[in-house]
């Protein structure tokens, strides 16, 4: 475990260091995560009787959304295409550090670039926060990066099949933004949509740290979140190393 | 190892129809290929583009998985790609002598390796020493890897897979578009790196200079199968039926063209390309019939005789 986690680290810092000479393609990638949320801002900030709380609650998806934004639609499918997913192959270590580390790379670089616009936006809408609500929130942020990682990199293992991988992934984008909590945060769904939300895994992925930090949700809505979270979280991840197996099975029979 | 294709008709109405009705054919890159090699062996794979060099490679490294047949590498199967195995193999290929991250310094990426093989640091110190100094490396350890030259890549990529001291090297290509010195560096430091350490060796090439100076041991493939299996100079009497003779002579209008296929003629210096069979009579001829100053019997380059094999080979594919 303690050579996993070295060489995890070692990976994270081998890819900051990769994706340092292109700051201005990672801006584009914070802005393309903040537009969705804000837009979302905007409509429900003129909405009458809408929560108090929204300008709190979407400055909090876009912190989510920046910090575990996943792009395994560009980094990983890209390795298979390319072909250099080979040499990654015969690297003695887990399969799974190599995109993990570049994920977290990524969205390291993501945090630290988007801080500006979120002060920005911070700023404009008046957002508070309390500490106790925050501390509790962040939990669900680290099963939120994890589901989101699990989900893109599933998604994106479909480029061991077909060329046409970011279909597949956005597809799965826009079910995180309209059952995730962006489009509308998850108490303003009617029902039974807002049912559905909350037991597929979108929520957990930007929302349920977005309002758990905007302090908006009930203990029992908490508890209930995070079991919903933690089941996904295993779900996925028996999801991701299926379409592993089938994938590089896949690769290494048929050369992709 | 077969490979499923799709296929299909050419034109519009064909596409669509493939959309609901999809036919397959099955390519066959790699079958019947039976060989060895001892530790220690230096061999060249050699064939035509297509002839399942790269596949038989992968294969053999642990990045395809056969359909079928039995392989086994440091008696150990290689798709299984075990860690144990994966730290005492490297595969080198030359369009692509390092991986990713070209943000990384050279000397990041040593560091990369460090870790990642479990190189201790004494050894880790020593195997950089002696490496930057056979490949001149000191001048690059610096720099980024994306700005280096191909040749200066190529000898970094090399020294990076080398680092942790590999039992096996599965070399492609790894000579591909490198200028003549910067070939020549690499062929000597994989010459000497096998020599020293008692590594085996097996390269594909198309530059029969990497070929000569490296491989005593010629493995000839042809459309997936063992066209020849032996040493370097036993492909010549295989494929090739002839010699060349050079001959000297110092008669006034000497004329040899009874002897053999004149190749070149340059006053009294004759090239004769001969049967391998006749050659000694046709020698005994010429110097019983002409005043000859010099003569010299030759096999023809290993260029030729690989060109000869592979035209050999495609007719009798043709034939049959």
């Amino acid at each position: 475990m303690r050579r996993i986690l070295r060489l995890l680290r070692l990976e994270i810092w081998r890819q900051i260091i990769g994706w340092s000479g292109a700051w201005w393609f990672l801006i584009t990638l914070i802005i393309g995560q903040a537009v969705a949320p804000l837009l979302g801002l905007f409509v429900w900030l003129h909405v009458p009787g809408a929560q108090a709380r929204l300008g709190s609650y979407y400055l909090a998806v876009i912190c989510v959304a920046s910090m575990t934004a996943s792009f395994e639609n560009h980094t990983f499918a890209l390795s298979i295409y390319s072909g250099t997913v080979a040499a990654a192959l015969l690297r003695p270590q887990p399969p799974v550090i190599g995109p993990l580390g570049e994920n977290l790379a990524i969205r390291f670089w993501m945090f630290l670039l988007g801080i500006p616009m979120v002060a920005l936006v911070g700023l404009s809408v008046d957002a508070t926060f309390s500490p106790l609500p925050v501390l509790a929130a962040l939990p669900a942020l680290a099963l939120a990066a994890a589901l989101r990682f699990l989900f893109v990199w599933t998604l994106a293992m479909a480029a061991f099949w077909t060329e046409r991988v970011h279909a597949v992934v956005a597809f799965g984008g826009v079910l995180i933004g309209l059952l995730g909590g962006s489009a509308a945060p998850n108490a303003l769904l009617p029902d039974p949509l807002r049912a559905i939300a909350q037991a597929l895994p979108f929520r957990s992925m930007l929302g349920f740290p977005a309002e758990l930090a905007a302090g908006t949700v009930t203990p029992a809505g908490t508890a209930a979140g995070y079991a919903i979270s933690v089941g996904w979280t295993a779900a996925l991840g028996c999801c991701a190393v299926g379409a592993w197996r089938l994938g590089i099975r896949r690769y290494t029979t048929v050369g992709a | 190892m077969t490979y499923r294709v799709p296929v299909r008709d050419a034109g519009l109405i064909a596409a669509v129809r493939a959309v609901v009705q999809r036919r397959y054919r099955d390519v066959h890159a790699v079958r019947n290929l039976t060989f060895q090699i001892a530790p220690g062996q230096v061999v060249g794979f050699l064939g035509r583009n297509g002839a399942g060099k790269t596949t038989t490679m992968k294969i053999l490294a642990g990045i395809l998985h056969p359909t079928s047949g039995r392989v086994r590498v440091l008696g150990q199967i290689p798709w299984r790609r075990q860690n144990q195995y994966l730290r005492e193999i490297a595969l080198i290929r030359g369009s692509q002598p390092i991986g990713d991250a070209p943000e990384l310094t050279v000397l990041d990426s040593f560091r990369y390796q460090q870790v990642l093989y479990d190189i201790a640091e004494p050894h880790f110190k020593r195997n950089l020493a002696e490496l930057s100094a056979l490949l001149d490396l000191d001048r690059v350890l610096q720099r980024q890897v994306r700005a280096l030259s191909l040749g200066e890549r190529m000898r970094a990529g090399l020294a990076l897979a080398l680092v942790y001291r590999p039992k096996i090297l599965f070399l492609d290509e790894p000579t591909i578009g490198l200028d003549v010195s910067a070939a020549k560096t690499v062929r000597t430091f994989i010459g000497e790196y096998a020599a020293q350490t008692g590594a085996t060796v097996l390269l594909t090439s198309h530059s029969m200079t990497d070929v000569e100076s490296l491989c005593p041991r010629l493995i000839l493939v042809d459309d997936g199968a063992i066209a020849f299996d032996g040493r370097r100079n036993e492909l010549s009497s295989a494929f090739a039926p002839t010699k060349l003779v050079r001959v000297s002579v110092t008669d006034d209008n000497p004329d040899l063209t009874p002897y053999g296929d004149v190749l070149r003629r340059d006053e009294n210096h004759w090239l004769l390309r001969v049967d391998r069979d006749a050659v000694p009579e046709a020698t005994s001829r010429i110097l019983s019939r002409f005043a000859v100053a010099d003569l010299s019997v030759e096999e023809p380059s290993l260029e030729d005789v690989i060109d000869q094999a592979y035209h050999r080979l495609r007719q009798v594919k043709d034939a049959g």
